[in-house]
């Protein structure tokens, strides 16, 4: 980890902005939580036990805040340090690009590619073994549900599979 | 007498060709994502939580625990042969058990981690036989006080045993909380937190957000780093452990399931504590302690016992309370509402064979490992010499498969890739999802017992410190709260506070 990895009150505090993010949710859990109705203690609302769990979230992202401020925390690039961060991103955007695709095109149309992408661009696999298992673990998969367990994937607007 | 007639039962009801089969098929998925780092039993139970809809509630709930007891036997032999735990309950397996296979013991590591496994397992099971009713006759007393409070308990002990932080651990259980609370509102009937959406009326699915949580986010991680293998390439020999070896092991076995057994039953603990405790407390009792780290058999005889002890005792809490203490059980307890069941203290009276079925078939599956675990070790090898880059989009792929079928719906597709992000980060700013997932479960219950007592007691508080065993659960929970803010008690918990999440 580099010199400048632990930080008190800088942005790139990631403890900071961790607890950030939970005040931000408690406070939603809370306005929530109003807006549904609290009722009385002898008769709790839809919203009693969502309100005071909001505020026992801010609370708690408060503690990590202060505990931020003064005890500082590593910065946000240190918790990536060494790390092939690209990875992950690209198997975060393969997945999206897979949800959109999923509804419109159906299981076999969008598992295949998705695989390919897997086995290709992440750590490559040699094509002599990407494409059969490209295409035989999604047909496979969809023919046991669909045969065997009576389950039906999605077809897409081409209906195959 | 009357145990032993319904223990007939039980092995009259998992004898069943059809029980034998899913149990075998349980213990079988459970010792292989065991041996297969990456992916581990809260994975493939909520991967197969759909396929249990096929058959009767006993089968379903008969695999769904063979994966569970299976998956702690499985994880020894990755974190002996290759020094990768399988999953978590075997990061300590690692220390002693890959030295000794480095010095050619790798068969007797294996050999007592198996027999240490059967014989803790067994005793497991004749203590829940026991026990379990004994506690539900009890139970039946618990009004919605002594739940809530019960359910708070086991909700503070596993923030206390998170690693890291305590205001982050009790922070994911908030969030879990409220989204457990995300659809209508069982008493009111009123949507809540759902945004307009008709998928989530029903609230949030369980299978979406472990899976998204720890199969994507587990494989994300993974992916970020170059995992090394040392798979240990010898034939592995001598897997009967010989007279030394027994004479060495036989306390740590024995103390390891006793104390696993008790850790396991409580809330919020489980079989990752008990197999640290156990090896912490063979360190301490050793005349030898500096072998520890350098192959010592009771180094790996005493977690693997633990661990496999604490897996049948954590059962006891579900079936006689109905409360889950850790994110495994909450998956049992999802498998058994599935089914239209309620875990409780009146499982045992109105659902006998269902109780005593389940609890012969894991005696029928500690057999089954046994006899699968020696012989086939040497496929677990070959199966621990597939790439990750081949694995895991394998593993990305069931999910998705998994996650559909749980409700035949894509939105639950597009929740688990969220929740699969949102676990990937938590994890890299060091917020531990094991609390989150148990709080989404207990949630709702949390909720409707808190609510209930609030409307019978007309809003007296002091309901909830009048009654002796509610009043014990929440002055547990407070000391345990409380504890981390004086320094003796910090030192303690950040020696003991651990991952349970893989």
């Amino acid at each position: 980890m580099s010199n400048d990895a632990n930080v008190k009150f800088r942005l790139s505090n990631s403890e900071l902005w961790g607890g950030l993010i939970g005040l931000a949710f408690g406070g939603f859990v809370i306005w929530s939580g109003l807006k549904l109705k609290l009722g009385t203690i002898n008769d709790p609302g839809s919203g009693y036990v969502l309100f005071y769990t909001g505020i026992l979230i801010c609370l708690f992202a408060i503690t990590i805040i202060v505990s931020a401020v003064t005890e500082g925390g590593p910065t946000l690039a240190s918790r990536w340090e060494n790390t092939r961060w690209t990875k992950p991103l690209l198997i975060i955007a393969c997945l999206t690009l897979f949800a959109f695709a999923l509804d419109t095109f159906g299981f076999l149309l969008s598992a295949i590619p998705l695989m390919v992408l897997l086995l290709r661009v992440i750590d490559p696999v040699r094509w002599s073994l990407t494409i059969p298992l490209s295409i035989l673990a999604p047909l496979g998969m969809w023919w046991i549900l669909k045969h065997l367990l009576g389950i039906q994937l999605p077809s897409g607007v081409f209906e195959i599979g | 007498m009357d145990t032993l007639l319904n223990v007939g039962h039980g092995f009259g009801v998992a004898l069943l060709p059809i029980n034998l089969l899913y149990c075998f098929i349980g213990v079988f998925i459970g010792t292989l994502v065991g041996v297969l780092p990456g992916i581990g039993p809260i994975s493939a139970m909520s991967l197969l939580l759909p396929v249990t809809l096929s058959g009767t509630p006993e089968s379903g709930i008969i695999m769904m625990a063979g994966i569970y007891y299976g998956s702690m036997y499985g994880g020894s032999t990755t974190s002996i042969l290759v020094n990768i735990p399988g999953e978590a309950a075997s990061v300590v397996t690692c220390i002693d058990g890959h030295e000794m296979a480095k010095q050619g013991r790798a068969g007797p590591a294996l050999g007592i981690s198996a027999f240490g496994s059967f014989i803790a397992g067994t005793f497991a099971l004749i203590a829940l036989m026991l026990v379990a009713p004994k506690l539900a006759s009890v139970a039946i007393a618990f009004g919605p006080a002594e739940y809530f409070s019960l359910m708070v308990l086991g909700l503070v002990v596993l923030t206390f045993l998170t690693q890291g932080s305590m205001a982050k651990a009790l922070l994911m259980a908030c969030i879990g909380v409220v989204l457990g609370l995300v659809g209508l509102d069982s008493i009111t009937a009123m949507p809540r937190l759902t945004f307009g959406r008709l998928e989530l009326i029903d609230g949030i699915g369980l299978v979406p957000v472990v899976m998204g949580l720890f199969g994507i986010a587990e494989v994300l991680l993974n992916t970020e780093q170059v995992i090394k293998r040392d798979v240990i390439n010898t034939r592995i020999t001598h897997l009967l452990p010989n007279k030394a070896d027994w004479k060495a092991s036989l306390g740590p076995v024995s103390r390891g399931t006793v104390l696993g057994f008790c850790l396991g039953i409580l809330p919020g603990g489980g079989a990752v504590i008990s197999s640290f405790a156990s090896y912490a407390l063979e360190k301490r009792l050793s005349k030898t302690p500096e072998r520890f780290g350098k192959g010592a058999i009771e180094g790996v005889a005493g977690p693997e016992s633990a661990n496999n002890a604490a897996a049948g005792g954590a059962f006891i809490p579900l079936m006689t309370l109905g409360i889950p203490p850790n994110v495994v059980m909450a998956l049992l307890l999802g498998a058994f509402v599935i089914h239209g069941l309620q875990p409780g203290p009146l499982l045992i009276t109105q659902n006998p064979g269902l109780f005593w079925g389940i609890v012969a078939s894991m005696y029928i599956g500690n057999l089954m490992l046994l006899v699968l675990n020696l012989p086939m070790i040497g496929m677990w090898v070959q199966l621990l010499k597939l790439p990750y880059n081949v694995l895991f989009p394998l593993i990305i792929l069931f999910t998705i498969i998994g996650v559909y079928c749980s409700s035949n719906n894509v939105f639950d597709v597009y929740v688990m890739i969220a929740f699969g992000v949102i676990g990937y980060f938590m994890r890299k700013l060091g917020y531990e999802p094991a609390p989150l997932v148990l709080a989404f479960v207990l949630g709702p219950m949390l909720e409707n017992n808190l609510r209930k007592s609030l409307i019978l007691s007309q809003g007296d508080l002091m309901t909830f410190v009048e009654r002796p065993i509610s009043a014990a659960c929440l002055a547990f929970a407070l000391v345990l709260l409380i504890g981390p803010l004086l320094p003796a008690l910090r030192r303690k918990r950040e020696l003991v506070a651990l991952d349970e999440g893989a």
